[in-house]
Protein backbone atom coordinates (compact mmCIF):
# COMPACT_ATOMS: atom_id res chain seq x y z
CA UNK A 1 0.00 0.00 0.00
CA UNK A 2 1.53 3.08 -0.98
CA UNK A 3 1.45 6.00 1.31
CA UNK A 4 -1.75 8.57 -0.32
CA UNK A 5 -3.20 4.63 -0.30
CA UNK A 6 -2.77 4.68 3.69
CA UNK A 7 -3.73 8.08 3.76
CA UNK A 8 -6.94 7.31 2.01
CA UNK A 9 -7.67 4.73 3.35
CA UNK A 10 -7.41 5.75 7.37
CA UNK A 11 -8.70 9.58 6.42
CA UNK A 12 -11.09 9.42 9.30
CA UNK A 13 -8.60 8.11 11.96
CA UNK A 14 -5.37 10.81 10.65
CA UNK A 15 -8.16 14.11 10.49
CA UNK A 16 -9.27 12.81 13.61
CA UNK A 17 -5.72 12.60 15.04
CA UNK A 18 -4.75 16.04 13.83
CA UNK A 19 -7.72 17.30 15.23
CA UNK A 20 -6.92 16.15 18.87
CA UNK A 21 -3.00 17.49 18.19
CA UNK A 22 -4.88 20.90 16.89
CA UNK A 23 -6.83 20.93 19.93
CA UNK A 24 -4.35 20.51 22.59
CA UNK A 25 -2.08 23.07 21.13
CA UNK A 26 -4.59 25.60 21.30
CA UNK A 27 -5.90 25.02 25.04
CA UNK A 28 -1.91 24.83 25.99
CA UNK A 29 -0.94 28.10 23.85
CA UNK A 30 -4.04 29.66 25.51
CA UNK A 31 -3.31 28.70 28.71
CA UNK A 32 0.43 29.81 28.10
CA UNK A 33 -0.51 32.71 26.92
CA UNK A 34 -2.86 33.49 29.80
CA UNK A 35 0.47 32.73 32.32
CA UNK A 36 2.86 34.11 30.40
CA UNK A 37 1.77 37.52 29.73
CA UNK A 38 0.37 37.81 33.22
CA UNK A 39 4.06 36.71 33.92
CA UNK A 40 5.82 39.19 31.54
CA UNK A 41 3.35 42.41 32.87
CA UNK A 42 4.47 41.75 36.88
CA UNK A 43 8.42 41.64 35.89
CA UNK A 44 8.79 43.58 32.97
CA UNK A 45 9.22 46.98 35.51
CA UNK A 46 12.21 44.94 36.89
CA UNK A 47 14.98 44.08 35.37
CA UNK A 48 16.02 41.66 37.75
CA UNK A 49 12.79 39.79 38.24
CA UNK A 50 12.42 39.91 34.32
CA UNK A 51 15.60 38.16 34.51
CA UNK A 52 14.52 35.64 36.67
CA UNK A 53 10.93 34.92 35.11
CA UNK A 54 13.09 34.70 31.37
CA UNK A 55 15.52 32.57 32.54
CA UNK A 56 13.16 30.13 34.53
CA UNK A 57 10.66 29.67 31.82
CA UNK A 58 13.60 29.26 29.42
CA UNK A 59 15.07 26.74 31.72
CA UNK A 60 11.95 24.42 31.30
CA UNK A 61 13.05 24.11 27.70
CA UNK A 62 15.96 22.33 28.44
CA UNK A 63 14.04 19.29 29.96
CA UNK A 64 13.79 16.62 27.30
CA UNK A 65 10.23 16.29 26.86
CA UNK A 66 10.59 12.15 27.12
CA UNK A 67 11.49 13.17 30.79
CA UNK A 68 8.88 15.97 31.63
CA UNK A 69 6.13 14.11 30.18
CA UNK A 70 7.52 10.78 32.24
CA UNK A 71 8.20 12.66 35.19
CA UNK A 72 4.27 14.48 35.10
CA UNK A 73 3.03 10.54 34.78
CA UNK A 74 3.19 10.27 39.20
CA UNK A 75 1.23 13.63 39.58
CA UNK A 76 -0.99 13.96 36.40
CA UNK A 77 -1.15 10.37 35.47
CA UNK A 78 -1.68 9.47 31.49
CA UNK A 79 -3.44 10.93 29.02
CA UNK A 80 -4.27 15.47 28.30
CA UNK A 81 -3.24 16.04 31.45
CA UNK A 82 0.43 15.98 31.29
CA UNK A 83 0.62 17.18 27.39
CA UNK A 84 -1.08 20.36 28.08
CA UNK A 85 1.23 20.85 31.41
CA UNK A 86 4.00 19.94 29.68
CA UNK A 87 3.16 22.09 26.34
CA UNK A 88 2.30 24.83 28.39
CA UNK A 89 5.70 24.81 30.38
CA UNK A 90 7.47 24.67 26.80
CA UNK A 91 5.82 27.53 25.10
CA UNK A 92 6.37 29.88 27.64
CA UNK A 93 9.95 30.75 27.45
CA UNK A 94 8.82 32.87 24.08
CA UNK A 95 5.37 34.65 25.35
CA UNK A 96 7.28 35.63 28.47
CA UNK A 97 9.83 37.05 26.89
CA UNK A 98 8.35 38.98 24.09
CA UNK A 99 5.79 40.32 26.85
CA UNK A 100 8.68 41.59 29.04
CA UNK A 101 10.30 42.84 25.10
CA UNK A 102 7.53 43.90 24.10
CA UNK A 103 6.10 45.60 26.90
CA UNK A 104 9.51 48.05 27.69
CA UNK A 105 9.80 48.82 24.22
CA UNK A 106 6.56 50.87 24.42
CA UNK A 107 7.52 54.37 24.65
CA UNK A 108 8.19 55.62 28.39
CA UNK A 109 6.39 58.98 27.22
CA UNK A 110 3.04 57.51 25.93
CA UNK A 111 2.85 56.07 29.33
CA UNK A 112 3.70 59.33 31.05
CA UNK A 113 0.77 60.71 28.84
CA UNK A 114 -1.34 58.36 29.67
CA UNK A 115 -0.83 58.53 33.35
CA UNK A 116 -0.78 62.26 32.90
CA UNK A 117 -4.43 62.49 31.55
CA UNK A 118 -5.79 60.49 34.14
CA UNK A 119 -5.98 56.99 33.17
CA UNK A 120 -5.51 54.52 36.03
CA UNK A 121 -2.27 52.32 35.98
CA UNK A 122 -4.23 49.42 35.00
CA UNK A 123 -5.90 51.43 32.17
CA UNK A 124 -2.62 52.47 30.83
CA UNK A 125 -2.00 48.63 30.85
CA UNK A 126 -5.11 47.64 29.34
CA UNK A 127 -5.62 50.28 27.10
CA UNK A 128 -2.02 51.74 26.02
CA UNK A 129 0.91 49.16 26.74
CA UNK A 130 -1.15 46.18 26.06
CA UNK A 131 -2.06 46.95 22.39
CA UNK A 132 1.18 48.47 21.76
CA UNK A 133 2.89 45.35 22.87
CA UNK A 134 0.47 43.17 20.83
CA UNK A 135 2.40 42.68 17.86
CA UNK A 136 5.46 41.55 19.83
CA UNK A 137 3.48 39.39 22.00
CA UNK A 138 1.70 37.49 19.26
CA UNK A 139 4.93 36.75 17.48
CA UNK A 140 6.57 34.99 20.93
CA UNK A 141 2.74 33.26 20.82
CA UNK A 142 3.84 32.29 17.15
CA UNK A 143 6.85 31.28 17.62
CA UNK A 144 5.84 29.01 20.50
CA UNK A 145 2.92 27.44 18.66
CA UNK A 146 5.81 26.03 15.86
CA UNK A 147 7.87 24.51 19.24
CA UNK A 148 5.09 22.77 20.86
CA UNK A 149 3.34 21.12 17.41
CA UNK A 150 6.03 19.39 17.12
CA UNK A 151 6.60 18.41 20.84
CA UNK A 152 3.56 17.58 20.79
CA UNK A 153 3.81 14.69 18.81
CA UNK A 154 5.72 12.99 21.45
CA UNK A 155 2.28 13.30 23.97
CA UNK A 156 1.49 9.86 23.21
CA UNK A 157 4.42 8.91 25.12
CA UNK A 158 2.14 9.34 28.15
CA UNK A 159 -0.54 8.30 26.00
CA UNK A 160 -2.18 11.90 24.88
CA UNK A 161 -4.17 12.98 21.89
CA UNK A 162 -2.44 13.76 18.85
CA UNK A 163 -0.48 12.61 15.60
CA UNK A 164 2.09 11.41 17.92
CA UNK A 165 0.10 7.89 18.12
CA UNK A 166 0.48 7.34 14.63
CA UNK A 167 4.21 8.08 14.61
CA UNK A 168 5.30 5.81 17.60
CA UNK A 169 3.11 3.38 16.50
CA UNK A 170 4.46 2.94 12.63
CA UNK A 171 8.53 3.70 14.69
CA UNK A 172 7.78 0.62 17.02
CA UNK A 173 6.83 -1.92 14.13
CA UNK A 174 8.67 -1.19 11.55
CA UNK A 175 9.20 -3.25 9.13
CA UNK A 176 5.98 -4.95 9.42
CA UNK A 177 3.19 -3.78 7.16
CA UNK A 178 2.07 0.15 6.79
CA UNK A 179 4.57 1.02 9.71
CA UNK A 180 6.06 3.27 7.36
CA UNK A 181 3.42 4.55 6.10
CA UNK A 182 1.96 5.35 9.70
CA UNK A 183 5.14 6.95 11.07
CA UNK A 184 5.63 9.26 7.39
CA UNK A 185 1.52 10.33 7.71
CA UNK A 186 1.67 11.33 11.00
CA UNK A 187 4.72 13.29 10.69
CA UNK A 188 3.38 14.51 7.31
CA UNK A 189 0.29 15.70 9.46
CA UNK A 190 2.10 17.66 11.80
CA UNK A 191 4.13 19.60 9.10
CA UNK A 192 0.69 20.54 7.49
CA UNK A 193 -0.81 21.43 11.19
CA UNK A 194 2.51 24.14 11.26
CA UNK A 195 1.85 25.28 7.92
CA UNK A 196 -2.01 25.86 8.92
CA UNK A 197 -1.22 27.40 12.46
CA UNK A 198 1.42 29.72 10.79
CA UNK A 199 -1.29 30.75 8.30
CA UNK A 200 -4.00 31.04 10.85
CA UNK A 201 -1.09 33.55 12.68
CA UNK A 202 -1.23 35.65 9.58
CA UNK A 203 -5.24 36.36 9.84
CA UNK A 204 -4.98 36.90 13.49
CA UNK A 205 -1.98 38.86 13.40
CA UNK A 206 -4.02 41.08 10.63
CA UNK A 207 -7.24 41.19 12.71
CA UNK A 208 -5.80 41.89 16.09
CA UNK A 209 -3.12 44.82 15.27
CA UNK A 210 -4.86 48.07 15.89
CA UNK A 211 -5.11 49.92 12.44
CA UNK A 212 -2.86 52.94 13.89
CA UNK A 213 0.28 50.69 13.78
CA UNK A 214 -0.10 49.39 10.40
CA UNK A 215 -0.61 52.95 8.69
CA UNK B 1 -13.67 69.16 41.85
CA UNK B 2 -12.07 72.58 42.33
CA UNK B 3 -14.74 75.12 42.86
CA UNK B 4 -14.40 76.97 39.46
CA UNK B 5 -15.89 77.16 35.66
CA UNK B 6 -13.45 76.46 32.73
CA UNK B 7 -11.67 79.67 32.54
CA UNK B 8 -8.35 79.65 34.97
CA UNK B 9 -8.02 78.97 38.71
CA UNK B 10 -5.44 80.12 41.23
CA UNK B 11 -2.66 77.82 41.79
CA UNK B 12 -0.58 78.05 45.55
CA UNK B 13 2.34 76.39 45.89
CA UNK B 14 3.29 76.42 49.82
CA UNK B 15 6.47 75.14 50.95
CA UNK B 16 6.95 72.41 48.00
CA UNK B 17 9.36 70.26 48.61
CA UNK B 18 10.95 66.90 46.65
CA UNK B 19 13.68 65.22 48.07
CA UNK B 20 14.90 61.39 46.80
CA UNK B 21 16.18 59.17 48.87
CA UNK B 22 19.80 58.68 48.95
CA UNK B 23 20.39 62.46 47.56
CA UNK B 24 22.15 64.77 49.71
CA UNK B 25 20.26 67.97 48.00
CA UNK B 26 16.49 68.25 47.22
CA UNK B 27 15.46 67.75 43.77
CA UNK B 28 13.03 70.70 44.59
CA UNK B 29 13.71 72.93 48.01
CA UNK B 30 10.88 74.82 49.80
CA UNK B 31 9.06 76.08 46.61
CA UNK B 32 6.57 79.02 47.38
CA UNK B 33 4.47 80.16 44.28
CA UNK B 34 1.57 82.16 44.18
CA UNK B 35 -0.22 81.62 40.47
CA UNK B 36 -3.15 84.04 40.06
CA UNK B 37 -6.14 82.92 38.24
CA UNK B 38 -5.93 82.76 34.11
CA UNK B 39 -1.74 83.84 33.97
CA UNK B 40 0.53 82.02 32.10
CA UNK B 41 3.40 81.88 34.33
CA UNK B 42 7.13 80.20 33.02
CA UNK B 43 9.35 78.40 35.30
CA UNK B 44 12.63 78.81 33.50
CA UNK B 45 15.90 77.31 34.13
CA UNK B 46 18.40 75.17 33.47
CA UNK B 47 18.43 71.63 32.47
CA UNK B 48 18.38 69.18 36.01
CA UNK B 49 17.16 72.90 37.94
CA UNK B 50 14.04 70.78 39.39
CA UNK B 51 11.51 72.63 36.96
CA UNK B 52 9.88 69.48 35.49
CA UNK B 53 10.06 68.07 38.94
CA UNK B 54 8.07 71.16 40.41
CA UNK B 55 5.35 71.27 37.76
CA UNK B 56 5.44 67.15 37.91
CA UNK B 57 4.20 67.57 41.52
CA UNK B 58 1.07 70.08 40.48
CA UNK B 59 -0.44 67.01 38.92
CA UNK B 60 1.19 64.63 41.24
CA UNK B 61 2.88 62.11 38.39
CA UNK B 62 5.78 62.78 41.43
CA UNK B 63 4.39 62.57 44.79
CA UNK B 64 5.91 65.85 47.02
CA UNK B 65 8.01 64.82 50.25
CA UNK B 66 6.42 67.95 51.91
CA UNK B 67 4.50 71.09 51.21
CA UNK B 68 1.38 72.13 50.30
CA UNK B 69 -0.56 72.39 46.80
CA UNK B 70 -3.84 74.22 45.91
CA UNK B 71 -5.26 75.05 42.82
CA UNK B 72 -8.96 77.06 43.25
CA UNK B 73 -8.47 76.67 47.49
CA UNK B 74 -8.87 72.71 47.05
CA UNK B 75 -5.62 70.88 48.90
CA UNK B 76 -4.50 68.68 45.50
CA UNK B 77 -2.83 66.32 47.98
CA UNK B 78 -5.77 65.43 49.56
CA UNK B 79 -7.48 64.21 46.22
CA UNK B 80 -7.17 61.15 44.44
CA UNK B 81 -4.50 61.48 41.83
CA UNK B 82 -6.30 60.07 39.01
CA UNK B 83 -8.73 62.08 39.85
CA UNK B 84 -7.07 64.64 39.79
CA UNK B 85 -4.92 64.65 36.76
CA UNK B 86 -8.46 64.28 34.47
CA UNK B 87 -8.74 68.35 36.18
CA UNK B 88 -5.54 68.94 35.03
CA UNK B 89 -4.49 69.28 31.00
CA UNK B 90 -1.18 67.92 30.47
CA UNK B 91 1.08 68.62 27.36
CA UNK B 92 4.31 67.42 26.96
CA UNK B 93 7.40 67.66 24.90
CA UNK B 94 7.57 64.20 23.78
CA UNK B 95 3.91 64.94 22.68
CA UNK B 96 2.96 61.23 23.70
CA UNK B 97 -0.33 60.73 21.37
CA UNK B 98 -1.68 57.27 21.45
CA UNK B 99 -0.18 55.94 18.27
CA UNK B 100 -3.03 52.60 18.01
CA UNK B 101 -6.58 55.61 18.17
CA UNK B 102 -7.52 57.99 16.18
CA UNK B 103 -7.51 61.63 16.12
CA UNK B 104 -10.76 61.50 17.58
CA UNK B 105 -10.26 58.85 20.07
CA UNK B 106 -6.86 60.54 21.27
CA UNK B 107 -8.72 64.04 22.33
CA UNK B 108 -12.02 62.50 22.94
CA UNK B 109 -9.74 60.12 25.63
CA UNK B 110 -10.20 62.41 28.75
CA UNK B 111 -13.76 62.91 28.21
CA UNK B 112 -14.61 59.51 28.03
CA UNK B 113 -12.90 58.87 31.53
CA UNK B 114 -15.23 61.15 32.65
CA UNK B 115 -18.28 59.49 31.17
CA UNK B 116 -19.15 62.04 29.02
CA UNK B 117 -21.86 60.47 26.52
CA UNK B 118 -20.70 59.79 23.02
CA UNK B 119 -22.48 62.68 21.25
CA UNK B 120 -21.13 65.25 23.55
CA UNK B 121 -17.68 63.99 23.13
CA UNK B 122 -17.99 63.70 19.48
CA UNK B 123 -19.11 67.05 19.44
CA UNK B 124 -15.80 68.22 21.54
CA UNK B 125 -13.65 66.58 19.73
CA UNK B 126 -15.00 68.57 16.62
CA UNK B 127 -14.67 71.93 18.31
CA UNK B 128 -11.23 71.42 19.54
CA UNK B 129 -9.81 70.29 16.25
CA UNK B 130 -11.62 73.52 15.13
CA UNK B 131 -9.86 75.37 17.61
CA UNK B 132 -6.38 74.35 16.78
CA UNK B 133 -6.92 75.13 13.28
CA UNK B 134 -7.17 71.26 11.99
CA UNK B 135 -10.16 70.64 9.97
CA UNK B 136 -12.47 68.16 11.78
CA UNK B 137 -13.42 66.24 9.02
CA UNK B 138 -10.57 65.89 7.32
CA UNK B 139 -8.26 64.70 10.55
CA UNK B 140 -10.66 62.59 12.92
CA UNK B 141 -10.31 59.64 11.70
CA UNK B 142 -6.48 59.75 10.99
CA UNK B 143 -3.83 58.28 13.30
CA UNK B 144 -1.05 60.29 15.14
CA UNK B 145 1.68 58.94 12.54
CA UNK B 146 -0.19 60.33 9.50
CA UNK B 147 0.36 64.18 10.72
CA UNK B 148 3.55 66.38 10.98
CA UNK B 149 5.00 67.13 14.42
CA UNK B 150 3.45 70.75 14.54
CA UNK B 151 0.39 68.82 13.67
CA UNK B 152 0.65 66.09 16.37
CA UNK B 153 1.29 68.91 19.17
CA UNK B 154 -1.85 70.71 18.06
CA UNK B 155 -3.70 67.76 18.48
CA UNK B 156 -1.64 67.80 22.26
CA UNK B 157 -2.93 70.97 22.82
CA UNK B 158 -6.32 69.88 21.67
CA UNK B 159 -6.07 66.72 23.88
CA UNK B 160 -5.19 68.20 27.49
CA UNK B 161 -8.11 70.90 26.48
CA UNK B 162 -10.67 68.28 26.31
CA UNK B 163 -12.44 68.11 29.57
CA UNK B 164 -11.73 72.41 29.61
CA UNK B 165 -9.79 72.10 32.71
CA UNK B 166 -9.18 75.49 34.43
CA UNK B 167 -5.22 74.24 34.22
CA UNK B 168 -2.52 73.31 32.11
CA UNK B 169 0.46 71.99 32.29
CA UNK B 170 2.84 72.61 30.03
CA UNK B 171 6.50 70.90 29.67
CA UNK B 172 8.48 72.18 27.00
CA UNK B 173 5.84 71.61 24.39
CA UNK B 174 7.45 73.31 21.48
CA UNK B 175 10.71 72.29 22.19
CA UNK B 176 10.90 69.30 19.83
CA UNK B 177 9.88 71.20 16.47
CA UNK B 178 11.96 73.31 14.06
CA UNK B 179 12.00 77.15 14.64
CA UNK B 180 9.41 78.15 12.18
CA UNK B 181 6.76 75.39 13.46
CA UNK B 182 7.75 76.65 16.78
CA UNK B 183 7.03 80.15 15.91
CA UNK B 184 3.78 79.35 14.88
CA UNK B 185 2.84 77.20 17.40
CA UNK B 186 3.82 79.62 20.25
CA UNK B 187 1.47 82.30 18.05
CA UNK B 188 -0.99 80.09 18.04
CA UNK B 189 -1.01 79.19 21.31
CA UNK B 190 -0.92 82.39 22.77
CA UNK B 191 -4.10 83.55 20.70
CA UNK B 192 -5.89 80.29 22.07
CA UNK B 193 -4.57 81.57 25.86
CA UNK B 194 -5.63 84.62 25.12
CA UNK B 195 -9.45 83.45 24.50
CA UNK B 196 -9.30 80.80 27.02
CA UNK B 197 -7.61 82.08 29.95
CA UNK B 198 -6.57 79.24 31.60
CA UNK B 199 -3.92 78.82 34.50
CA UNK B 200 -0.89 77.78 33.00
CA UNK B 201 2.39 76.20 34.25
CA UNK B 202 4.73 76.55 31.34
CA UNK B 203 8.50 74.64 31.44
CA UNK B 204 11.01 76.08 29.15
CA UNK B 205 14.72 76.71 29.08
CA UNK B 206 14.17 78.66 26.55
CA UNK B 207 14.57 82.28 28.35
CA UNK B 208 13.43 84.20 24.40
CA UNK B 209 10.34 81.43 24.49
CA UNK B 210 9.83 82.61 28.14
CA UNK B 211 9.82 86.05 27.46
CA UNK B 212 7.44 85.81 24.52
CA UNK B 213 4.71 83.77 26.43
CA UNK B 214 4.59 84.34 29.82
CA UNK B 215 2.44 86.72 31.90
CA UNK B 216 5.18 86.08 34.77
CA UNK B 217 8.10 84.32 34.44
CA UNK B 218 9.60 82.37 37.55
CA UNK B 219 13.72 82.22 36.97
CA UNK B 220 14.79 79.15 38.66
CA UNK B 221 17.98 78.07 40.03
CA UNK B 222 19.27 74.58 41.06
CA UNK B 223 16.96 72.67 43.31
CA UNK B 224 14.17 74.53 42.02
CA UNK B 225 14.82 77.94 44.22
CA UNK B 226 13.31 81.10 42.87
CA UNK B 227 15.91 83.80 41.75
CA UNK B 228 13.25 86.19 40.38
CA UNK B 229 9.31 85.94 39.70
CA UNK B 230 8.02 88.88 38.16
CA UNK B 231 7.05 90.18 34.67
CA UNK B 232 9.02 89.81 31.44
CA UNK B 233 9.35 93.50 31.58
CA UNK B 234 10.31 94.04 34.88
CA UNK B 235 13.21 91.25 34.63
CA UNK B 236 14.57 92.60 31.83
CA UNK B 237 14.21 95.74 32.90
CA UNK B 238 15.70 94.95 36.54
CA UNK B 239 17.14 91.29 37.01
CA UNK B 240 17.61 90.14 40.67
CA UNK B 241 21.25 89.13 40.51
CA UNK B 242 23.62 88.48 38.45
CA UNK B 243 22.30 84.58 38.11
CA UNK B 244 19.23 86.42 36.30
CA UNK B 245 21.29 89.17 33.92
CA UNK B 246 23.76 85.75 33.14
CA UNK B 247 20.31 83.96 31.92
CA UNK B 248 18.93 87.02 29.79
CA UNK B 249 22.09 87.81 28.34
CA UNK B 250 24.00 90.68 27.13
CA UNK B 251 20.53 92.16 24.51
CA UNK B 252 18.52 93.12 27.42
CA UNK B 253 17.23 96.09 25.90
CA UNK B 254 16.65 94.63 22.41
CA UNK B 255 14.41 92.12 24.23
CA UNK B 256 12.63 94.28 25.88
CA UNK B 257 12.17 96.82 23.02
CA UNK B 258 10.75 93.67 21.16
CA UNK B 259 7.88 92.91 24.36
CA UNK B 260 6.77 96.69 23.15
CA UNK B 261 4.54 97.53 20.43
CA UNK B 262 5.36 100.23 18.31
CA UNK B 263 2.07 101.73 17.82
CA UNK B 264 2.53 103.00 21.53
CA UNK B 265 5.12 105.43 20.24
CA UNK B 266 3.21 106.71 17.25
CA UNK B 267 0.48 107.35 19.25
CA UNK B 268 2.25 109.50 21.62
CA UNK B 269 3.78 111.41 19.21
CA UNK B 270 -0.10 111.64 17.40
CA UNK B 271 0.14 115.76 17.40
CA UNK B 272 1.69 118.76 18.33
CA UNK B 273 5.05 117.42 17.87
CA UNK B 274 7.50 119.00 14.99
CA UNK B 275 7.19 115.70 12.87
CA UNK B 276 3.62 115.88 12.28
CA UNK B 277 1.21 113.88 11.04
CA UNK B 278 1.54 115.36 6.98
CA UNK B 279 1.81 112.93 4.84
CA UNK B 280 4.81 114.90 3.41
CA UNK B 281 6.75 114.01 7.14
CA UNK B 282 6.48 110.36 6.24
CA UNK B 283 7.49 110.79 2.64
CA UNK B 284 10.55 108.50 1.58
CA UNK B 285 10.97 106.89 5.01
CA UNK B 286 11.00 103.73 5.77
CA UNK B 287 7.75 102.19 6.12
CA UNK B 288 6.50 99.63 9.20
CA UNK B 289 3.15 98.25 10.71
CA UNK B 290 1.78 99.44 13.79
CA UNK B 291 1.51 95.98 15.15
CA UNK B 292 5.35 95.55 14.91
CA UNK B 293 7.91 95.61 17.86
CA UNK B 294 10.14 98.94 18.61
CA UNK B 295 12.84 95.72 17.54
CA UNK B 296 11.80 95.51 14.45
CA UNK B 297 11.28 98.97 14.30
CA UNK B 298 14.96 99.59 15.30
CA UNK B 299 16.12 96.91 12.72
CA UNK B 300 14.16 99.16 9.86
CA UNK B 301 16.17 102.44 10.91
CA UNK B 302 19.34 100.15 10.88
CA UNK B 303 18.61 98.90 7.71
CA UNK B 304 17.69 101.62 5.80
CA UNK B 305 20.70 103.94 8.05
CA UNK B 306 17.79 106.35 9.18
CA UNK B 307 16.91 108.15 12.15
CA UNK B 308 13.26 108.15 11.58
CA UNK B 309 10.78 105.84 10.36
CA UNK B 310 7.16 105.60 9.23
CA UNK B 311 4.25 103.98 11.30
CA UNK B 312 0.88 104.25 9.91
CA UNK B 313 1.59 107.82 8.99
CA UNK B 314 3.27 108.83 11.64
CA UNK B 315 6.83 108.98 12.48
CA UNK B 316 8.68 107.17 15.09
CA UNK B 317 12.50 108.54 15.56
CA UNK B 318 15.65 106.89 17.09
CA UNK B 319 15.56 109.36 20.43
CA UNK B 320 11.68 108.25 20.99
CA UNK B 321 12.98 104.26 21.13
CA UNK B 322 15.58 105.26 23.11
CA UNK B 323 13.47 107.31 25.58
CA UNK B 324 10.92 104.58 26.45
CA UNK B 325 13.47 102.08 27.40
CA UNK B 326 15.23 104.95 30.01
CA UNK B 327 11.90 106.27 30.57
CA UNK B 328 10.32 102.99 31.51
CA UNK B 329 13.11 102.24 33.51
CA UNK B 330 12.65 105.71 35.78
CA UNK B 331 9.10 104.70 36.46
CA UNK B 332 9.51 101.14 37.01
CA UNK B 333 8.23 101.03 40.41
CA UNK B 334 5.00 102.49 39.28
CA UNK B 335 2.08 102.36 37.05
CA UNK B 336 4.39 102.40 33.73
CA UNK B 337 6.21 99.36 34.85
CA UNK B 338 2.96 97.76 35.29
CA UNK B 339 1.68 98.82 31.75
CA UNK B 340 4.72 98.15 30.50
CA UNK B 341 4.13 94.10 31.67
CA UNK B 342 0.60 94.25 30.37
CA UNK B 343 2.01 95.16 26.73
CA UNK B 344 2.81 91.76 25.70
CA UNK B 345 -0.53 90.53 26.81
CA UNK B 346 -2.67 93.01 24.85
CA UNK B 347 -0.65 94.06 21.43
CA UNK B 348 2.55 92.91 20.33
CA UNK B 349 2.34 89.14 19.15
Amino acid sequence: MSLSEYIASRWDLLTQAALEHAVVVAISLVIATIIGVGIGMLTYRSPRWAAFAIGTSGGFLTIPSFALLGLLIPFLGLGWGPSVVALVLYSLLPIVRNTVVGLKGVDPAIVEAGRGVGMSASGVMTRVQLPLAWPVILTGIRVSTQMIIGIAAIAAYVAGPGLGNQIFDGLSRLGSVNALNSALAGTLGVVVLALLFDLFYVVIRRLTTARGLRV
Amino acid sequence: MFDTTSSGARIELDGLTKRYPGQADPAVDNVTLDIPAGELVVLVGPSGCGKTTTMKMINRLIEPTSGAIRIGGTDVLAMRPDELRRHIGYVIQQIGLFPHLTIAENVGLVPGLLKWSKDKIARRVDELLDLVGLDPAAFRGRFPRQLSGGQQQRIGVARALAADPPVMLMDEPFGATDPITRERLQNEFLRLQRELKKTIIFVTHDFEEAIKLGDRIAVLRESSRIAQYDTPARILAAPADDYVAGFIGTDATLKRLALIPVSLLSRSTSTGTTTGTSAAATDGLPQIAGSATLRQALDAMVAHGRQEIAVDGKVVTFAQICASVTGEQAGLTGEQAGAAGEWPVSGVR
